[in-house]
């Protein structure tokens, strides 16, 4: 027998370092009661445990949001406001109650309740309250997991520093991890561009993602070791893993020492051409850490994180603060605001999104933007506004041609028009196009005159030109910006870019891979932009060509 | 007990946040309240039951209480959910 596959756990390797820990099982659905029904005698003592139950839930809640609310996340902690409530709802309450003096125990009465409760919300219209669904299964298996003593339970449950195991991850799961107490993720579902890998890259935890079924492996396991730059994980480690776990730990601080003196370096070759290292953020927060990573600007500000999960569209006025916040930070050195990018896959509250065959072909982008001015204008007017704050760039995602680009300027000017003439005060920005359909880069040539950069997404680059779905883990090897298909159209951008004079760089997740720099550097692009914490290596790797 | 009828007002009906400021007026009150819309009741003291009644803008809605406070809580709501801004 082959001992050394036994516990082994092969997966994507989302994101670097190594750990090994407590396992932290957050696998809500799964979760079943442990008994069905409860002796008369004990129905008082069952209802005083419910109670119990649910105000630990609450004091746990109640503590995310404040912990949220202190560090400015105002929109996430107004989640766990609503889960407070839904915890302490009085029909809730009594619903289970009844049932408990029916001899059902708790912990099955409250999930049926609970799955009855978010069946209502699941039926409704509005696909807001619809989706509040999910906070009412949430809520009861917290009180359920409570009354069991479970190990599954709510991320915010966590106590000690563990290995978080885990179906998927949404942003409204990640945000309820308390600082610190995440050591690595093992995740069932997902690929290298997923959110969870993403979130994981950005705050330099360990994460070996799409490990389908046999995450379950794991689920019994004390202790789990995971490697996120080879992409497996270990449950139950022996002696000797835990021990070579520690040696690629030794390995990897020493690396990280290394590059520590890369960090803040001026980004150059090895014969004096400089090349900017810039951040990839998903939230204002991110500013402050990227710069500790030593950015040298923003080069993909994603903007959905201002427009997701609400109920209503955000006001002009909460844009602008996100946008100034980062342009402050950030100073003199450029960010490059992406507007918002989402389609079918995601709902958009107040926008009328048919259900798509195809959201990645779909109405998605710039598409859909200017097809809702009410949605794209208030974000062009706070980008304009916040830009008279630092150095902000415009840069419009999913463009295929100058129709496209055209009608997107013309919108900028009738901004600019406007803020003018109600004496508002705004910057100017330079407007680029984010390079991600394979039309864009076969004619590079007739975007490249209208704009002041590209930036390639290879991301999306690498999906539309291999017809290869970014998150299908059979398709491993058709998700590369390696592939000379890709290669060619990035060759072909940078020709056209150098033609009309302008830059061009490289957003996607390939900016911050070493193997891939040379090959970048070499066909023209002049600025790079990664997840943070992989800048002080691109910029070894820079120094060194 | 004391019921009267009134239209939603709020622009978004009562969705989450309209919602949560209409439990917490009703929390205020001693007095047992539903709303009525059409022949559903919900709990006024319950979120999730309120939210669930899917109330939009310009609907006729019932509020219903019975308690020492009855009169002083239907008024206070019906001025709330008549309300155009919440």
């Amino acid at each position: 027998m082959d001992t050394e596959a036994k516990g082994r756990i092969a997966g994507v390797a989302a994101s670097e370092g190594v750990a090994v820990g407590p396992v932290f099982v957050h696998a809500r659905r799964e979760l079943e009661p442990e008994r069905e029904n409860i002796s008369e005698d004990k129905v008082e003592e069952e209802l005083a445990r419910f109670q119990s139950a649910v105000e630990a839930v609450v004091q746990k809640l109640s503590e995310t949001a404040e912990r949220l609310r202190e560090s400015g996340s105002e929109k996430e902690a107004g989640i766990f406001d609503a889960h407070v409530e839904m915890a302490e709802d009085p029909e809730f309450h009594s619903e289970v109650e009844e049932r408990v003096r029916n001899l059902t125990s708790p912990e099955a009465a409250v999930l049926a309740v609970g799955e009855e409760f978010a069946g209502m919300f699941a039926e409704m219209e509005d696909e807001y309250m619809a989706a509040r669904a999910d906070d009412v299964r949430d809520v009861a298996s917290q009180v359920a997991a409570d009354l069991m003593g479970s190990k599954a339970a709510g991320l915010e449950m966590l106590k000690e520093p563990s290995v978080i195991l885990a179906r998927n991850l949404a942003p409204s799961d990640t945000v309820r991890i308390p600082k610190g107490m995440a050591l690595g993720f093992v995740v069932a579902e997902g690929s290298k561009t997923s959110h969870v890998s993403i979130m994981a890259r950005s705050f330099a935890i360990p994460a070996v993602v799409g490990v389908g079924a046999a995450l379950e492996e794991a689920f019994e396991a004390e202790v789990v070791a995971l490697d996120g730059g080879e992409g497996y994980a270990v449950a139950d480690p022996d002696h000797d893993t835990v021990v070579e776990f520690e040696r690629k730990q030794e390995a990897i601080t020493e690396e990280q020492a290394v590059l520590a003196e890369f960090k803040h370096v001026e980004a150059r070759t090895r014969d004096g051409q400089r090349i900017e290292v810039a951040a990839n953020i998903g939230s204002a927060e991110e500013a402050e850490s990227a710069l500790e990573w030593g950015a040298e600007g923003v080069g993909l500000f994603r903007t959905e994180f201002l427009f997701m999960e609400r109920p209503e569209l955000p006001s002009e006025e909460e844009q602008y603060g996100a946008y100034r916040k980062v342009a402050e930070a950030f100073g003199e050195r450029p960010v490059i605001i992406r507007t918002l990018d989402v389609g079918g896959d995601k709902d958009l509250p107040g926008v009328d999104q048919p259900e798509e065959e195809n959201p990645f072909l779909g109405w998605r982008g710039i598409r859909m933007c200017l097809d809702v001015p009410e949605l794209f204008k208030p974000q062009l007017r706070a980008i304009l506004r916040a830009a008279s704050h630092g150095n902000l760039r415009i840069m419009f995602p999913m463009i295929v041609d100058t129709v496209e680009l055209h009608a997107a300027k013309e919108l900028i000017q009738e901004c600019r028009r406007e803020l003018e003439n109600e004496g508002t005060q705004f910057g100017e920005v330079d407007i680029g196009v984010m390079v991600e359909t394979p039309a864009a880069a076969i004619r590079a040539a007739d975007l490249a005159p209208e704009v002041s950069f590209f930036s390639i997404g290879t991301n999306d680059l690498v999906q539309y030109t291999l017809a290869a779905d970014r998150g299908n883990e059979r398709l491993r090897r058709l998700q590369s910006a390696e592939h000379p298909a890709v290669l060619d159209l990035i060759g072909r951008t940078c020709k056209a870019a150098r033609e009309a004079g302008i830059w061009v760089g490289v957003c996607g997740e390939t900016a911050g891979e070493a193997a891939m720099i040379p090959k970048l550097i070499e066909l023209g692009v002049t600025e790079l932009s990664m997840s943070a914490p992989s800048i002080p290596r691109a910029k070894k790797v820079l120094s060194e060509l | 007990m004391v019921e009267k009828e009134t239209t939603v007002g709020a622009q978004e009906g009562l969705h989450a946040r309209p919602a949560a400021q209409f439990v917490k007026t009703a929390k205020g009150f001693s007095s047992e309240i539903v709303i009525v819309k059409g022949d559903k009741e919900a709990n006024a003291k319950s979120s999730m039951k309120i939210m669930t009644l899917a109330a939009k803008k310009g609907d006729e809605i019932v509020i219903r209480a019975e308690g020492e406070d009855a009169q002083e809580a239907v008024n206070a709501l019906v001025e709330l959910i008549s309300q155009d801004e919440h």
